[in-house]
């Protein structure tokens, strides 16, 4: 059967976390504290009207309710406003009978003034209400709208309450959960505890008249929707609708609530004994207290609502054991105070409180005390041990508490809860004493260096050693009473330049505390790394007040050489600050320009290159040149100059060429200038040849 | 046919207010987030934490972990923009949501925040998994720390810390200094030295250790000291946002409301650093802060203001763009000094740190360097807790053309006179040559 085994273990194992999430929820383990100060600010806080009202009048009620059951003054401000409110709803015929009935719940709060005419009218209408009413809400606002009536003006009568009883009496379904409706399928606790709210104020209408197997039939009910209890596993019991569709899903809060209210009331009625376990009441009352402070204004009224109605009623009243410290201090020689209240804080009947015998945690042994009675003192009400026992020692432990209640009485009128178990933590101040790091030669255990510590100080060792040598740390540790005494938390952090971090558990023998870290054998594990270790000792637990975490110094490790197929350290996390940021700016660098003689140089240069030109010219005139061969005749000097002006033109095309125009231009002027030339160079030196051929013949 | 119209005129109406406030890239803030819990309770003992939320503008939606009719999309269209998971005891999820689901929902950029707790189930751990953080393996380990732990008269096994060990950045944990340090209860996760985008946001001491404080502890424990990670976050590179805790009491009520007092230290809180932690965070978490975007991206040289097609190389240009962050309402100027600009073609060739007006614009101006081919201009802004923006513009550069090289050199002179010179030489030449006698 291992699925069957599974799904055991599954289940269980929901069960913890369910329980483990209410723990983290509510106040601590297993014991719960009584309404404090933070109720009454978290009220304030929360029930804060906007511009001077609250949203509905339901809210109004909430809010004045919670005040009310908490003790806060009441702001004048906000009665004002509320009595305003209620006196306009009840005024007026067109208020649904929702706000009616919460209009009059709050007036049961405020006591605002209404004028009989107004309880005539209101009285005639939730008369004609409870007539025409067909669903079980419908019946709830009526019937408890005309009992409010009846709490503040009296002379009010509720016409054929044995019918009512019946007729409401049909939502009843088998298993104990009421329906809202008769055409409504699912039942639920929620509507149950409205129901019993109804019933009860058509009792109270109708007390001696009533058939009481009906009562009683009804009684047999309420047992059976407690068999429908739900548990936590720290006793804290509440009732939940299952249901699957959520859209009107109360949440296990307002249903216990509901149900706690319709129990009270309905109990506060009938003569009769309701038949439930004193125990449960204890553990409905351990669910609202276990819910801490709500963050909801609707919660907190349920709540306190509810505590309230716990605080007084006619089943059993649970009286609540609580200690305002469970962490005590054996140095300091803390007293171990007890408080018994009521679930609203206020003062039990007289009791006694006696201490039944203390265990060590997670041991079966017998109990280290024997069982005594704890002090009471009138000054701050609570029940004191003044010095613990002897045989206590730091450690935690689980005190088993028993209350006696003085009257004998009062054993039916309060429910206490049998024994209660309360863990405690005793916890003082621990000597560390003969702390020594020292390095020993491997073959022998010689000392090589040895060094005191002082772990309450600061200490800052530096030592070095290589792998053929050992590393001790030792120290002491003892227990105020002179015991030995074994922390959660004693390790030893050897930590390398590169983040690596390697961690011990020191042992111990005792008293003693001994580690012995041989390096050859930690070779690999240090993965080759030589360097610097830095040293740390944590030494801490839970009772140990002096708890430290000492750097001792460091040590310089020489390890062989890593092998070719050492493993690598593992990578370390990087610095996420360093990670990102602005990176280095990037300029680009330019290419040089080449690099150029001076202007003044080629300047100079160009005046070189005209020398020539120069001496040319110079050279022609000491010639004696002359142009006596330029033709005379008007024809041939014609072409002469054109040849020449064309030749220039050549000339200056090319300077243009070289100043701005490109090849293509160029070109294409060039070949028009080329024709002229030819043609007219043809002519001028066919006549130049010509003269010369006539004067050579001559 | 008139029905019909009726019909879709209404659905649109009832759609509209949805389609308009969900995520977009336009407003990043989330709208829609689903909260899974264990046990409805969990519901109004958190509801501090959730009423922050909601008055924030958040529509939560609570479902029970198992219910099976919980579904992150439908018709490939996702109902939410967030999902927080507070039930760390799930075994499975109901409905269509499982592990593979989940990643979707954040691989396609929706945020996650997971409150774990002693005894996480293993499905919530793969969760953290994927996103690169571990859990420590001992179900029932905790994270105690006899130094630093909170004092308070009933709990006395040092699992309560009291925490200050923040991140450095403004941006995820808002500008206020928390002054009071928050409560952890829970267990502690280590990160993934190699996941390069998950952040510790709020660290275990030096004296921590990983756990269980019921067992005695004979090997060393796994996780020890500030490796120990209390609270982290995840930035993807989708800028989908992710917040991991290992416990789901420090968004209580109870917490939220607490007082505390570090051991070792003499100042008593009134009230602990939980609220404003967490909810400074949500706002990161939701986008709400942290969120840039980048537009009017725009280049040009710097006389001109038209966008050339393309730079020739030693041209000078400027380049600008505006950058702004979502306040959760509307688009606020980015302030910042460290905006830079690459010019990059295979390696950047220029970096340069982009001045900004105070208003959102962010220019420079730099020298096109002289090497010619396809370029970038490239902004990959990344900031410790800020989305990041990767813009990038392809931009060719040329070389000079063969007419925009420099004419006249001085250097040339002699030969520019030379040829001249014989220019001249010849003109003259030939009359010389032609008409002597």
């Amino acid at each position: 059967m291992p699925t069957n085994l599974n799904f055991e273990m599954a289940r269980s194992l929901v069960g913890f976390t369910v329980l483990l999430l209410f723990l983290s929820i509510c106040e601590s383990a297993s014991f719960f504290q009584p309404i404090s100060d933070s109720h009454r600010s978290a009220a304030v806080e929360l029930f804060s009207p906007d511009h001077g009202s609250f949203k509905s009048l339901e809210e109004t009620y909430e809010a004045l309710r919670t005040f009310d059951v908490l003790g806060i003054e009441k702001k004048p401000d906000v009665t004002a406003t509320a009595c305003r409110l209620v006196s306009e709803t009840v005024g007026s015929s067109s208020s649904t009978l929702k706000d009616l009935f919460y209009a009059l719940k709050a007036n049961s709060i405020v006591k605002c003034k209404i004028n009989d005419k107004a309880y005539q009218g209101i009285i005639t209408r939730l008369n004609a209400a409870v007539d025409g009413a067909s669903s079980l809400p419908d019946f709830y606002y009526s019937v408890g709208g005309l009992l409010l009536v009846k709490g503040s003006k009296g002379d009010v009568h509720l016409a054929d309450a044995d019918g009512i009883f019946r007729l409401v009496k049909a939502f009843r379904q088998s298993d104990g959960r009421w329906r809202f409706s008769s055409n409504s399928p699912e039942s639920s606790a929620f509507a149950a505890g409205i129901a019993l709210e109804t019933l009860a104020g058509v009792v109270s209408f109708a007390s001696p008249e009533l058939d009481q197997s009906l009562i009683s039939t009804l009684n047999s009910d309420i047992s059976k929707l407690f068999d429908s209890i739900e548990k936590y596993d720290d006793g804290a019991l509440y009732f939940d609708d299952k249901l699957v569709d959520g859209h009107d899903h109360q949440g296990p809060l307002a249903t216990t609530s509901s149900v706690v209210r319709g129990l009270t009331v309905f109990a506060a009625v009938t003569d009769e004994r309701l038949n439930i376990p004193s125990n449960k009441i204890l553990g409905l009352a351990n669910f609202f207290l276990g819910i801490g402070v709500p963050g909801d204004a609707k919660d907190l009224f349920n709540q306190m609502d509810s505590l309230a109605c716990l605080e007084s009623n006619r089943v059993s009243i649970p009286l609540i054991l609580s200690l305002p410290s469970t962490v005590l201090s054996v140095t300091k020689e803390d007293s171990l105070q007890v408080n018994v209240n009521t679930v609203l804080g206020s003062n039990a009947p007289p009791l006694t409180v006696k201490l039944v015998g203390v265990f060590t945690s997670g041991s079966k042994a017998a109990s280290l005390v024997e069982s005594q009675e704890l002090v009471f003192d009138d000054g701050t009400g609570m029940y004191n041990l003044n010095n613990l026992p002897k045989s206590i020692d730091v450690g935690s432990y689980t005190f088993v508490f028993e209350i006696v209640l003085h009257e004998p009485e009062h054993e039916k009128i309060y429910v206490t809860g049998g024994q209660k178990k309360v863990p405690i933590f005793a916890s003082g101040l621990i000597k560390i004493e003969n702390a020594e790091i020292a390095v020993l030669d491997s073959d022998l255990g010689s000392i090589e260096t040895q060094k005191k510590l002082d772990l309450a100080g600061q200490n800052a060792v530096s030592l070095s050693a290589n792998h053929l040598q050992k590393l001790r740390v030792s120290f002491k540790l003892t227990t105020p009473h002179g015991l030995a005494f074994k922390p959660h938390q004693a390790l030893l952090k050897l930590r390398h330049e590169s983040k690596v971090e390697h961690i011990f558990v020191v042992g111990n023998s005792g008293k003693q505390f001994e580690i012995v870290l041989n390096f050859l054998g930690l070779v690999e594990k240090f993965f080759y790394l030589s360097g610097r270790y830095d040293i740390e000792l944590a030494v801490g637990d839970a009772v140990m007040e002096n708890s430290l975490l000492r750097a001792i110094g460091h040590i310089e490790l020489d390890l062989p050489e890593p092998p070719e197929k050492a493993t690598r350290p593992p990578p370390q996390p990087v610095d996420p600050y360093s990670r990102y940021g602005p990176k280095a700016e990037i300029t680009h660098i330019f290419r040089a320009p080449e690099k150029r003689p001076p202007k003044e140089l080629s300047l100079a240069f160009l005046g070189l290159t005209f020398l020539p030109l120069l001496g040319f010219l110079i050279g022609l005139l000491r010639l004696g040149v002359n142009l006596k061969n330029f033709p005379s005749n008007t024809v041939p000097a014609t072409f002469a100059t054109l040849f020449h002006v064309s030749i220039g033109a050549v000339l200056s095309l090319y300077v243009l060429f070289w100043l701005k125009l490109d090849l293509f231009q160029t070109l294409k002027l060039l070949g028009f200038l080329g024709v002229i030339l030819v043609l007219v160079g043809h002519r001028v030196l066919s006549h130049l040849a010509a003269t010369s051929a006539k004067l050579k013949s001559a | 046919m008139g029905k019909f119209w009726v019909i879709f005129v209404a659905s649109i109406s009832i759609l509209l207010p949805f389609l308009c406030n969900s995520f977009s890239p336009e407003t990043p803030t989330d709208r829609r987030v689903l909260v899974l819990l264990d046990d409805f309770a969990v519901k109004s003992s958190h509801s501090s934490y959730f009423n922050s939320l909601k008055l924030r503008g958040f529509d939560l939606d609570f479902k029970l972990a198992d219910d099976p009719k919980i579904a992150l999309q439908r018709y490939g269209q996702y109902l939410y923009d967030a999902l927080i998971l507070f039930c760390p005891s799930v075994e499975r999820f109901g409905g269509s949501v499982d592990v593979a689901a989940i990643i979707n929902f954040v691989d396609s950029g929706h945020d996650l925040i997971i409150a774990a707790d002693v005894n996480a189930s293993d499905v919530i751990r793969e969760v953290a998994t994927e996103c690169g953080v571990d859990f420590d393996e001992d179900p029932s380990a905790m994270v105690i720390d006899h130094t630093g732990y909170a004092v308070s008269e009933t709990e006395g096994d040092h699992t309560l810390i009291a925490s200050d060990d923040f991140i450095k950045s403004d941006v995820i944990i808002g500008s206020k200094k928390i002054e009071a340090p928050v409560l952890f209860q829970g267990i502690g996760h280590s990160l993934n030295p190699v996941n390069s985008l998950v952040l510790k946001v709020l660290s275990a001491s030096p004296s921590a250790y990983s756990a269980n404080p019921l067992s005695k502890l004979s090997t060393p424990p796994s996780l020890t000291g500030s490796a120990i990670s209390l609270v982290s976050v995840v930035q993807a590179r989708n800028n989908a946002r992710i917040l991991i805790t290992g416990s789901l009491s420090m968004f209580s009520n109870r917490f939220f409301r607490s007082g505390v007092q570090k051991s070792g230290s003499s100042t008593k809180y009134e009230k602990s650093g939980n609220e404003q932690f967490l909810t400074e965070l949500s706002k990161w978490i939701f986008h709400e802060r942290g969120h840039l975007k980048a537009v009017n991206v725009k280049h040009h040289k710097v006389v001109e203001t038209d966008e050339p097609a393309l730079y020739r190389i030693n041209d000078e240009l400027e380049y600008s763009v505006e950058i702004y962050e979502w306040s959760g309402t509307s688009w606020e100027p980015y302030v910042t000094d460290d905006v830079q600009v690459q010019f990059y073609m295979m390696s950047p060739y220029i970096l340069k740190t982009l001045s900004n007006d105070k208003k959102g614009l962010y220019s420079a101006s730099f020298k096109v360097p002289d090497v010619y081919g396809v370029f970038q201009f490239k902004v990959e802004y990344q900031k410790l807790g800020y989305t990041s923006l990767s813009l990038s513009k392809q931009i060719p550069v040329r070389p000079y053309r063969h007419n925009e090289y420099e004419r006249f050199i001085p250097t040339a002179y002699p030969y520019y006179g030379a040829a001249f010179a014989t220019m001249a030489g010849f003109f003259i030449f030939s009359f010389v040559h032609l008409y002597n006698k």
